[in-house]
């Protein structure tokens, strides 16, 4: 497993996109990534600035060296599939159950009990396989690897070793626009299916550790990429954009916190121009795609110095861990020689076969995915920012696409969701199917606004209501008296209402202060209920404060 | 000579796993990460096992005397199955696995195991809600 990393050696596959984009200056060490689905590009700017200066002083010299060499890097990562049963059991699967309640002779491993496949698990993998642009094998195989350890009830895990179901894929991706933005595409060497093992909990006292197996058994596909990204960032979004994928497909929640998403990440350095590579060191407990990006620049950063050094002897093959608290990586225990995992056939499994006919009803029915959202939003003449954040969510997306379709402004609709629609879903902490107002209400209320029934402003004081409580926006309009008053006879009775009203200020206008006439229109407005059309009433405003004399 | 040899294996002294309930032999060559290149023409005599990496990987303790003893008994068993050298496979396509049925799925429907509380009784070591296991830090 290893050293499929390795197999082939790959001469700067992607010159066209030259690690230098990668500004390392703007404190790229301490970023906090894009990890959940509503943050908009203008938050991610928020950066403490603290840290920014620190890092200024420090980095010269590291920034310099590390330039003299070019990253290899390299992910595998583990997707926990969201289907109702276990991959060899019928035992139900859910997070934060109680310990050792979903259990069963098979996923035990007791004596006896033999595995059945969950016909979902392969269904997913297609869906996966094909989504990564892979080639599949209509016949593939399970495998054991066998190794002891005590969360591994059987003494082995049923995976797939030489002939996984889906092989030679490439995903693509945009880097987020303050990192440089571009695009980017990584190659996929395979995917293939196995099972988790139980959790393996440390007991404060350090003489036993605990055991749960409801996770035993639970269905994962694992993913090795081809060692093709150069920097932390891209391999951050690249972990974000396999979470997308398989949020958009529905084969898993994607979660890294929750573990449903895992990813270790393979690291290693070589000189600008050699083609031999550099020694490969894994790093572990990467719990989200900032720490990803982080650790990676990190560990870069540590072999750069070492080999700068001439210490680069001292760059082992050996696996770290991150540590989110110091901020490093740190030695675990060094391997003493490559595991021998046995791999045989499963005795126990039949062959997966997989018909012509099954992959292409499965390609039929595939959603449209990220990268072909993103592509589709481009045409449609939205903005790169536009694009990424409303292609990141599934929901949004599928949001965004009703209102469009149902014929609303396509600049006017992302921009209401990604501005007042979007901060409300963080205030509430809900996503955007929880929100109270329909596509169709949207579409109705970017159409009152952009034909002049209701101000801009009312309307974004009706949003909120329509997000909280529904309802329509004729409704609304109609219920509290919300139509614009674009009569210009009306207005100009207003104006010299108020003109009438505030002599003085009048008579400080027609002295100089001209800077009154907002407190003039101030004032109609507020005897209009807000409702005056702006334009209109300033245009009138205008030329009743100059008339007279 | 076949049946004798596997009636000396089963004086093992190890706790039942599947491997063993198959009566299959464990394959002894080095798994390597290359696809699997199974030619006569490459190796034409296999190789003595090494009896003492094979008990630590499959965690059986040996006396040294176990070792010397079991070492030609085993050997035994692989030359009796290494006959399948001898044949001939140029022109037969390598096969997967070696049935030829095709696969035995299952809805992905739950069922709570009925008899939980008989799995948890069977645990030899158990500390409510977990299962108690000797502390272990490093894999393999």
């Amino acid at each position: 497993m290893a050293s499929t990393l390795f197999r082939t050696i790959q001469i700067h596959p992607f010159l066209l996109y030259p690690t230098a984009i990668c500004r390392r200056r703007n404190g790229v060490l301490y970023c906090t990534m894009k990890s959940t689905q509503t943050q908009t590009a203008t938050q991610e700017k928020q950066q403490p600035p603290k840290v920014k200066v620190s890092q200024h002083t420090q980095s010269k010299t590291p920034d310099k060296i590390t330039r003299d060499y070019e990253a290899i890097i390299g992910i595998e990562t583990h997707v926990q599939l969201s289907t109702l049963t276990k991959a060899f059991c019928s035992c139900p699967y859910n997070y934060g159950s109680q310990p050792n309640t979903s259990i069963c002779p098979i996923c035990m491993g007791l004596p006896g009990a033999l595995p059945v496949l969950n016909s979902k698990v392969i269904e997913f993998a297609v869906k996966l396989g094909l989504a990564l642009n892979c080639k599949l094998s209509l016949n593939s195989k399970f495998d054991r690897k066998q190794y002891f350890y005590p969360d591994l009830p059987k003494g082995y895990q049923i995976s797939q070793f030489d002939i996984p179901i889906a092989t030679g894929g490439y995903i693509d991706l945009d880097l987020p626009l303050e990192f440089g933005g571009g695009h980017r595409k990584f190659g996929i060497t395979r995917v293939h299916m196995e099972e988790d093992a139980g959790k393996l909990l440390h007991s404060g006292n350090g003489d036993y550790s605990q055991v749960d197996l409801n996770r035993a058994g639970v269905p994962l596909l694992e993913i090795v990429s081809e060692p093709d990204m150069r920097t932390g960032i891209e391999a951050a979004e690249y972990a974000a954009e396999l979470q997308r994928v398989v949020r958009y497909l529905g084969v898993s929640n994607g979660n890294m916190q929750e573990g449903s998403l895992r990813c270790d990440v393979n690291v290693s350095i070589r000189p600008v121009g050699q083609s031999e590579f550099g020694t490969k060191v894994e790093i572990k407990n990467l719990n989200s795609f900032s720490s990803i990006n982080r650790a990676i620049d990190f560990e870069i950063s540590r072999q750069a110095l070492l080999h700068s050094q001439g210490h680069d002897d001292q760059i082992v093959q050996e696996t770290r861990l991150w540590e989110e608290g110091a901020q490093k990586t740190v030695t675990m225990r060094k391997k003493e020689g490559l595991a021998d995992y046995r791999y045989f056939p499963e005795p126990d499994l039949p062959e997966v076969i997989l018909t012509q006919e099954y992959v292409d009803g499965i390609r039929n029915s595939l959603p449209e995915l990220p990268e072909m959202k993103r592509r589709r939003y481009e045409k449609m003449g939205l903005s790169m920012q536009d694009v990424l954040f409303l292609a990141n969510d599934v929901n949004v997306a599928e949001y965004f696409d009703a209102t469009i379709s149902r014929g609303a402004d396509i600049k006017l609709a992302a921009n209401w969701i990604m501005g007042d629609i979007a901060a409300y879903m963080k205030n509430e902490k809900l996503s955007i199917n929880e929100i109270k107002l329909m596509p169709e209400e949207l579409v109705e209320l970017i159409a009152s606004i952009k034909g002049g029934t209701i101000s801009g402003k009312i309307g974004k004081e009706i949003l909120f209501e329509l997000l909280a409580k529904g309802g329509t926006v004729k409704g609304l309009i109609e219920e509290k008296d919300l139509v614009q008053i674009v009569d210009p006879v009306e207005i100009g009775k207003m104006v010299d209402k108020v003109l009438s009203e505030n002599p003085k200020q009048l008579e400080q206008y027609r002295g100089g202060k001209t800077k009154l006439q907002g407190f003039f229109a101030g004032q109609v407005m507020k005897i209009s209920k807000g409702k005056a059309n702006p334009v209109l009433l300033n245009k009138i405003l205008l030329e009743k404060l100059n008339a007279k004399s | 000579m076949g049946s004798r040899t596997l009636l000396m294996l089963t004086n093992f002294k190890f706790k039942s796993s599947f491997a063993s309930s198959s009566s299959k032999p464990f394959y002894l060559v080095k798994s390597s990460p290359t696809i699997r290149k199974l030619s006569t023409k490459t190796r034409s005599s296999l190789q003595p096992p090494d009896v003492c990496r094979l008990a630590e990987t499959a965690r059986i303790s040996l006396a040294p005397n176990e070792v010397e003893e079991f070492a030609p008994k085993i050997r035994q068993v692989i030359d009796w199955f290494g006959q399948l050298q001898a044949v001939d496979l140029d022109s037969v396509e390598p096969a997967f696995r070696a049935d030829t049925e095709g696969d035995n799925l299952r809805e992905d429907v739950p069922e709570t195991f009925e008899n939980k509380e008989a799995l948890i009784a069977s645990v030899p070591s158990y500390k409510e809600p977990y299962i108690k296991v000797p502390k272990v830090l490093n894999k393999e």
